[in-house]
């Protein structure tokens, strides 16, 4: 098999972000259109319906390092939530205690990373915590 | 290992034996030495261009279609250029619809060479840099050539 290397993958995986991806409840893009190196994005994500998270818009910061897509990316809430892999003082997500993140392979990706968290939030342990004033920030 | 794969890694193999035994005039390219399909190319600005002078870095990587799809190339470094966009991705037709198993490594890196010399406004990538061009092509040059002075030498 062809190994595809970092940066064509982030290529493919800004193209697909770009025409869309799914029913466009996560989204992302790059964070600034000229980074060369396509390390910083930003994703979107949509409170997945009948949960306390229902039609809030989650903001994050998503940097994939040099290793990526070896290497899982690092991520962080902009948006304030509450979720049990998610710090409450600066918003990072622990990748231990994301299962995406801590078994992480080349075929995940930002699209994953995001579809995950999403489907987290609807999970039964998740979906009725007390959340924050809507439209805060960390 | 399948016929067509094996016939597929003997191709890219002569080829790049090749690429670095008879390189073409101010192009090199070079593979990685963990995985032969992604190559580092420089190419050198034409003379007579607003990039002469300047050497420019590139990437290349042949998918796993390969020769059936074209390689993949973008410039890492910056150029200001109508047919090149900001991530330094190229609009070339060979990369594209007018690919064939024909054309080689060596024939994509010379031609992204000549679309130096002679950047196409009129099918634009970067159509801010395009509008400059067809407007203002003096002006436009002169952009490019301080480009290549800040970021190519």
């Amino acid at each position: 098999m062809a190994k595809v290397p970092r940066n064509f993958r982030l290529l493919e995986e800004l193209e697909k972000g770009e025409k869309g991806i799914g029913d466009g409840s996560c989204s992302y893009g790059l964070e600034d259109s000229d980074d060369i190196l396509m390390s910083n994005w930003n994703g979107t994500i949509i409170g997945p319906g009948h949960t306390v998270h229902e039609n809030r818009i989650y903001s994050l910061k998503i940097r994939c390092g040099e290793r990526y897509p070896d290497g899982p990316p690092t991520i962080q809430f902009v948006s304030r939530v509450n979720l049990p892999f998610v710090s409450q003082t600066d918003g990072k997500v622990d990748p231990t205690r994301l299962p995406v993140l801590a078994n992480w392979t080349r075929n995940s990706s930002i699209e994953t990373v995001l579809v995950e968290i999403r489907r987290e939030m609807a999970s039964f342990n998740n979906r009725k915590l007390p959340q924050p004033s809507e439209g805060s920030t960390f | 290992m399948s016929t067509l794969t094996l016939a597929q890694s003997q191709r890219i193999i002569k080829e790049t034996e090749r690429l670095v035994a008879d390189p073409a005039p101010g192009i090199s390219a070079a593979p990685h030495e963990d995985n032969l399909r992604y190559f580092d190319v420089t190419i050198q600005g034409p003379d007579g261009s607003p990039f002469q002078n300047g050497v420019f870095k590139l990437e290349l990587f042949l998918p796993e279609e390969y020769p059936m799809a074209p390689p993949k190339v973008r410039f890492l470094t910056k150029i200001y250029h109508p047919n090149i966009d900001k991530l330094g991705r190229i609009c070339l037709d060979i990369l594209k619809d007018k690919w064939s198993p024909a054309l080689q490594i060596r024939t994509v890196l010379l031609s992204i060479q000549a679309l130096l010399s002679s950047p196409n406004p009129d099918d634009p990538l970067a159509a801010d840099v395009a509008k400059h061009y067809k407007e203002d092509e003096v002006g436009a040059r002169q952009v490019s050539k301080e480009w290549t002075e800040k970021y190519a030498t």
